[in-house]
């Protein structure tokens, strides 16, 4: 046989998305060829929960605030703002971004205060996040190949502008599998307000198999077809998954080279297991009156009780072993721009004003949270957003356009080197100047800190052995513990 | 413009170069260094992999001398100042600057840099340096077809099958034939009629006869139209941040079954897909072939920076490019954006020929009709349009009339204004206090247009009790109701309603897609003064997201019905606009007669429009615009794919590395040139192949955009092109025996599979081109082959050889689709509509707010009950059962469909609402086929599910469920159950 009959990458244990056979083994082909696998041992089997090297963290959390959440507003202080306020960005006059022209530069409407240890300035907007500044390690030279929200959220995602390629937590699914078998791997819960910028696509397997994809869920949409049909009682269920199990068994032995056929008997009963178990997670009343109250799941305004709500069904599914929770607050961009995310690009003050208080006690909850209860030894916290924002005003508004060149994300948790800000941007904000980091160079950083080499966890798709990194990334050393 | 001699493709001379790269290092120190012999081939090896153009990693580009001399690296005559030499010698260690990621070259290597450099470091301008790809144009797939015709396809895979101690299994039972075939060429189960007469047929030509009817069946181009839009791309929405449907794109869909069903010779088929509309700009049924170019995903977010915009629209042409390359040519051409092809022989200029080729295209709908229904159309409308402009022509000069009227008394009116106009950050109306239960502001005209009385915002309204101790009555906490239409977004109600007119928050606004805001009070209240802005503490009021009311009145009810006008704009003074004056002075002109002169004119107007309206539009499809504009050349190689830096200049040219393949193939058929056809100019080929290849071809600058792509589409059929053919016949063997000769359909390069059966392989294409690109033809000879016939049983002995038998000792079992899972269901059930064609069902909702979102639906109903090839398939739209058994997003082409199993599968075909339905349909149909006997019911069901009869075991496991249970409990575990879904 020539070397183009691929292995396949059967996997043997089962997990809840999958135990899964697949007629696509993608792993990379030019490991096969060279005669050396994944792993320094040449053992290394995706979807086992082996990695590369020893790991840091054994699940990520990661926060989306999609709509390009300003840096220089909530993260990275910029006194040049201040003081310079209303005068032209020197260099930059006549500046056309995303929406148009720009106008002078703008401070920031909310006072920065120091805060924690470190003394880190963080917006007072955020009073509740700026407590968890010394266990935060702030990137702040962030720059995107993007300027243009959808193409962004997936870059930001999957390491490319364009779809249809796999989101970081189907990598870390097909990289390490499952660890709770009753449950996902890989759930997306997004916001009560919508989907973000180019929907599905943030959460998608790509070209992996159908199992990575993130599930979604939230507390106000539970997962689709979960519940057993209300016209079927549950005798009659019993009885019906009896015989399907009997079928299903007698076909699988008639043909016993199928392992299809075993899988397919293996997936209803997950699937089984699976009804048991969801109801459970998403039960909050299970929960305290404190705990509750931390997380605002009672809160006046609906948004952030929505949200409060789905950060504690987070804690929830990390706790029982989700691999990968991407976390969403707020959505798309509709037909106004900044009302449903942090999109500000006529009015910032009044619309951080409405973002700010939803994200800020919630989110500050968890990571309490996490902290209270040890999860966050081993779980790689991750705030991202798909870009900044200019540090000019619009043309006519009082709000920012987009900007690409310069933004601030940040790591928290497992591995990760607290009370840090690594990189920035320069006196204004507008690019990336010291330590720019990519994307790429983000993600070389989680994968590492999960057991991963970035430039050998691949998959053949297309022509090339497609990775999370593209074929680019440093792992950033200077944030790691 | 320069050609340069791009130094791999002179593939036999660097191969020479590479192997005979040391003589010259033991030669005598003054031997002359020749650039091309001695120093290129070390280049090649050592440096070019980072040090090319546009690479930033590399930082220097060492392709050409221009980069070397220009920072100083290379100093001619003078190697010790060359920073280049200090770079490469290695340390006492052994340890250099350069190579970073590799040993450091010879003493021989460096020595002989170093004596180049001092005899004045001559470069050839026209010598490149690139990267050696893996495979050059000796790879083969790019060698011309070979193949002993007087073989069969039995013939090749039995003798493979011996050489590894195997051979084909006996035949399989009819029983297990008709239903593989059935489902392989229609895509859904033979009907248990079926079953029974081909098994009870004694001809013994019945399988013959099989193939030849479905072969007929309108069901054919279906199944396998499905497989084409895979390869295609295909998908009904824009995908990216909008992600927007479209509604025009099934034209094409129907197009590709329709062709498909009429067996049209496929290489007409793809030059359709290339230049239908070239082909034949009159046919609208040619014409849509050219869809193709538009059918896959682009981001159509304006981008107002122009570097963004640059990047963005060479994204959209790169997605062609792409799209094209694999589909036809099974070359992922894509790889050589950046930089040159690392495996396969492709270059950046190749691939920015075929960027030249598209330039012209951009994605959207264009009328698509006949000269003879244009005409038609036209002549309706002409008599319409004339009236309709006549009615605009009075009504304009009537307008005018009373603006006349209103300017000689426009200072008697001007008196009256006495204040200052409307203010967006707070207009204010104070009033004899006056009792209210209702307060409503009804806006006369809208602050952006003076025509309209809707779409003005309402940050707050306040409305204020009378008395010492006022209080805002209308926040919703001192139990005020604010009502009036809204701009809605589906998925988050009240995302712009008249509540957040009432909330005492100014940051979010209520946008009226009414003429009013009207809030109820808690109680009747005296109230004497109201308050309401849309751009309350904004610094910069003026912008467009604030649009606010114009002309306004101000009215109360005690009862919701009667109202009474308590104040007006109409003493304000008018915005400050010449159309707000003249609205203000017309309305106040405008006498009774005026207006009902006015009313009758529009009224007239109003059904004239109608009437227009009627008229048929023109059939549009989505098929792109043409843009001569965009065109124009010259064009460039990106170098390292950016817009911002500019490389050499390219032309539409074919593919280089097929030159030689091309050339050297046998001729074209009798009566075939396809390259010269038309006008297309050929330009003067390049330096290094004074032969010109028949096939190949190079076009001049200026050619036209349609004759560019009318080059490219004769090229990619030409008889001496081996590859599309090839790629087109493993395409039919792989959709036949579930995996491919060559197993990666869409990359026949270094990254892809190697051919298992690569005589077999051209043996086919040989046979395609023979059989004039007759899909059918082919089909049956596959079909009929004793390897496609045999049975799928296992045999350990052999799976110990083949386990998942590439050499074929059995045909491979598969499962089904997701379309051939949700058809058969529908076909068992009895309810499957076979309605062809036309716009397709959707199993999601759509919704739109600006951008799009798809949620799944919880019931399917009737109009869902089409084959799955209808299903409007929207980009990044995730649909239960489809998704679920792995329906590719069109996100990119698919060659191939995963096939995985999980337990989202189980949930949705044991819970969702379409398996309760189709479970009872089922169990109706059974009871109506077979009476009201089980024993029967239950035969019956096994007939239409699995083509056999059940067992004792399972006849008795199956009637208690259905005791117990009832019927359709028994259906719904048939539908679950694996041997619907597997295929033997």
């Amino acid at each position: 046989m020539s070397a183009a009959v691929r292995p396949l990458c059967d996997l043997t244990r089962r997990s809840f998305l999958g135990d899964v056979t697949t007629a696509l083994g993608g792993v990379g082909l030019l490991h096969l060829l060279s005669g050396s696998a994944l792993g320094e041992s040449s053992t290394w089997q995706p979807g086992q929960g082996q990695t590369h090297h020893p790991a840091k963290a054994k699940r990520v959390l990661q926060i989306f605030c999609p709509g390009a959440a300003s840096h220089m507003d909530l993260w990275e202080h910029k006194p040049a703002l201040e003081k310079y306020h209303g005068q032209p960005l020197p260099g930059e006059e006549d500046m056309v971004s995303f929406q148009g022209k720009n106008g002078n530069l703008m401070k920031s409407p909310w006072a920065f205060e120091r805060s924690g240890q470190t003394g880190k300035p963080i917006s007072s907007m955020l009073p509740n996040m700026a407590r968890h500044v010394d266990d935060i390690a702030f990137l702040h030279g962030m720059h995107s190949k993007t300027n243009t929200h959808g193409p962004g959220c997936v870059f930001m995602n999957t390491g490319h502008a364009t779809e249809g390629f796999p989101s970081a937590g189907a990598w870390i699914s097909y990289a390490l599998g499952s660890e709770n078998q009753n449950l996902p791997t890989y759930v997306a819960i997004s916001d009560l307000r919508g989907e973000p910028p180019n929907g599905k696509a943030n959460w998608s397997n790509g070209f992996l198999p159908a199992r990575h994809q993130g599930l979604m869920m939230s507390d106000q949409k539970p997962i689709r077809n979960l519940a057993r049909p209300e016209s079927v009682t549950p005798a009659e269920e019993l009885a019906a998954r009896d015989l399907l199990q009997q079928l299903n068994q007698r076909f699988a032995s008639s043909h016993p080279a199928n392992s299809d056929l075993q899988a397919r008997l293996a997936a209803y009963e997950l699937a089984a297991r699976m009804q048991m178990s969801a109801p459970e997670v998403a039960d909050l009343s299970r929960e305290s009156d404190v705990v509750h109250e931390l997380y605002a799941t009672r809160d006046p305004n609906h948004l952030k009780a929505a949200y409060g709500r789905n950060c504690l069904l987070a804690r929830r599914l990390l706790e029982r072993g989700v691999r990968y929770v991407n976390l969403y607050c707020a959505s798309r961009a509709s037909g106004v721009d900044g009302l449903l995310n942090w999109d500000a690009h006529k009015t910032l003050k009044a619309d951080y004003e409405r973002h700010c208080p939803i994200f800020d006690q919630p989110t500050a909850a968890l990571l309490t949270d996490l902290k209270r209860t040890g999860l966050l030894d081993d779980t790689l916290v991750l705030w991202t957003t798909e870009f900044g924002r200019m540090p000019t005003h619009q043309a006519g508004t009082a709000g920012r356009d987009h900007n690409p060149d310069g933004f601030t994300c940040w790591m928290m948790g497992a591995g990760v080197r607290g009370g840090v800000s690594h990189g920035a941007t320069d006196e204004f904000g507008r690019r990336a100047e010291q330590h720019p980091t990519t994307v790429w160079d983000f993600y070389a950083t989680v994968l590492h800190l999960l057991g991963y080499d970035h430039e050998r966890l691949t998959w053949y798709h297309n022509g090339l052995d497609r990775r999370l990194t593209d074929v680019h990334g440093n792992v950033i050393k200077e944030v790691l513990g | 413009m320069r050609f340069f001699s791009p130094w791999h493709v002179l593939f036999l001379l660097a191969v020479m170069l590479i192997s005979a790269a040391s003589p010259n290092l033991a030669g005598a120190q003054n031997a002359s260094v020749d650039f091309e012999r001695d120093i290129a081939p070390v280049i090649q090896t050592h440096c070019i992999r980072c040090h090319h153009p546009g690479n930033p990693k590399g930082d220097v580009s060492l392709a050409t001398a221009d980069d070397l001399t220009e920072n100083g690296y290379l100093i001619a005559g003078d190697p010790d100042s060359s920073h280049l030499i200090e770079l490469i010698l290695a340390d006492d260690d052994g340890e250099a600057e350069m190579p970073k990621d590799g040993k450091a070259l010879s003493i021989e290597q460096t020595a002989l840099i170093r004596r180049w450099i001092d005899q004045g470091a001559k470069w050839p301008d026209a010598v490149i340096v690139r990267e050696k790809p893996k495979a050059d144009a000796s790879w083969w797939a790019l060698q011309p077809l070979a193949a002993d015709t007087d073989r069969t396809i039995d013939d090749y895979v039995s003798a493979q099958l011996a050489e590894h101690g195997l051979e084909l299994s006996p035949r399989a039972d009819r029983r297990t034939l008709i239903r593989r075939v059935t489902y392989d060429l229609t895509g859904l189960p033979p009907t248990p009629e079926q079953v029974q007469a081909f098994v009870d047929d004694p001809d013994p030509q019945a399988y013959e006869k099989l193939v030849d009817q479905l072969l007929q069946s309108p069901r054919y181009g279906e199944r396998w139209g499905r497989h084409w839009l895979d390869v295609v791309r295909f998908g009904e929405s824009n995908g990216f941040e909008r992600n927007v449907i479209i509604n025009d794109l099934w034209p094409f869909r129907d197009y590709v079954i329709r062709s498909i069903n009429a067996d049209k010779p496929f290489d007409q088929f793809i030059r359709e897909h290339i230049a239908g509309d070239v082909i034949a700009p009159d046919n609208p049924d040619v014409a849509v072939g050219s869809a193709f170019l538009v059918a896959g995903p682009y981001d159509d977010v304006g981008n107002q920076d122009p570097v963004q915009a640059a990047q963005i629209r060479a994204n959209t042409l790169d997605e062609i490019i792409r799209a094209t390359s694999e589909a036809f040519l099974g070359l992922t051409v894509g790889c050589a954006r950046c930089h040159d092809h690392k495996f396969d022989p492709i270059t950046q200029e190749d691939y920015y020929g075929l960027y030249a080729s598209f330039a012209g295209i951009r994605h959207g709908s264009v009328p698509l009709a006949t000269p003879q229904e244009k005409h038609e159309r036209s002549q309706s409308l002409e008599p319409l349009e004339k009236q309709k402009r006549d009615i605009e022509k009075q009504l304009g000069a009537l307008d005018k009339q009373i603006l006349q009227r209103a300017n000689s008394q426009r200072e008697a009116f001007q008196q009256g204004w006495t204040r200052p106009p409307v203010d967006r950050t707070g207009t204010e109306e104070t009033f004899d206090p006056v009792n209210a239960k209702f307060v409503r502001l009804v806006c006369l005209s809208q602050d952006g247009n003076p025509n309209a009385a809707n779409g003005f915002r309402i940050d707050e309204m306040e409305v204020w009790s009378d008395g010492p101790d006022p209080r805002n009555v209308a926040l919703a906490r001192n139990g005020g109701k604010a009502t009036g239409p809204a701009r809605q977004i589906e998925d988050f109600p009240d995302a712009y309603g008249p509540q957040l007119a009432i909330d005492g928050k100014a940051g979010a606004r209520f946008i009226a897609t009414g003429n009013h805001l009207t809030i109820e009070l808690e109680q009747p209240t005296i109230i004497r003064r109201v308050i309401f802005s849309s751009a309350r503490g904004e610094s910069n009021p003026d912008h467009s997201k604030f649009r606010f009311v114009a002309e306004y009145r101000i009215e109360v009810s005690e009862d919701g019905e009667t109202w009474k006008q308590i104040a007006s704009g109409d003493d304000r003074q008018p915005i400050d606009q010449q159309a707000f004056l003249e609205h203000r002075l017309r309305r106040l002109a405008t006498s009774e007669e005026d207006r009902q002169a006015r009313a009758s004119l529009q009224k007239e107007l109003n059904q004239i429009k109608q009437e227009i309206a009627k008229v048929p539009p023109l059939p549009s499809a989505w098929i792109g615009r043409r843009v001569p504009a965009d065109a124009k050349g010259p064009f460039h190689v990106f170098l390292g794919g950016s817009p911002q830096k500019k490389g050499p200049v390219v032309v539409p040219s074919s593919l280089s590395a097929l030159d030689r393949a091309a050339n050297s193939a046998h001729q074209p058929m009798a009566g075939e040139d396809l390259v010269s056809t038309g006008s297309s100019r050929l330009a003067e080929g390049p330096k290094e192949s004074p032969q010109k290849p028949d096939a190949a071809y190079r076009l001049e600058p200026g050619t036209e955009e349609a004759e560019r792509r009318l080059a490219l589409a004769n090229w990619l059929v030409h008889p001496n092109n081996p590859l599309t053919p090839r790629v087109l016949a493993n395409r039919l063997w792989h959709y036949h025996f579930g995996t491919g000769i060559v197993d990666t359909p869409s990359d026949f390069g270094f990254m892809g599979g190697r051919p298992t059966h690569p005589e077999l392989l051209d043996l086919l294409a040989i046979r395609l081109q023979e059989n004039g690109w007759h899909l059918k033809k082919l089909h049956r000879q596959i079909l009929l082959s004793a390897t496609y016939r045999q049975s799928s049983g296992y045999r350990p002995d052999a799976a110990k050889i083949d386990a998942d038998a590439r050499l074929l000792w059995r045909f491979p079992p598969r499962r089904l689709s997701a379309e051939e899972i949700r058809d058969t269901i529908l076909q068992i059930s009895g309810k499957l509509d076979l309605t062809p064609g036309g716009p397709g069902f959707r199993l999601y909702h759509f919704m739109q707010d600006n951008v799009c979102t798809y949620v799944p639906l919880d019931e399917h109903g009737p109009e869902t009950y089409r084959r799955a090839v209808y299903h409007q398939n929207a980009r990044a739209s995730v649909v239960d059962l489809m998704t679920d058994f792995d329906q590719p997003d069109c996100a990119f082409s698919t060659p191939r469909r995963a096939e995985t199993t999980t337990p989202l599968q189980a949930l949705t075909m044991l819970n969702h609402q379409f398996t309760l339905d189709m479970a009872d349909a089922l169990a109706k149909r059974l009871e109506s086929d077979s009476g009201n006997q089980l024993d029967g019911q239950i035969e019956r069901a096994y007939a239409l599910c699995y083509a056999r009869s059940p067992t004792q075991t399972e006849r008795q496991a199956c009637r208690e469920l259905a005791r117990s249970h009832g019927l359709s409990a028994l259906c719904r575990v048939l539908l679950n159950s694996s041997e619907l879904i597997y295929l033997h």
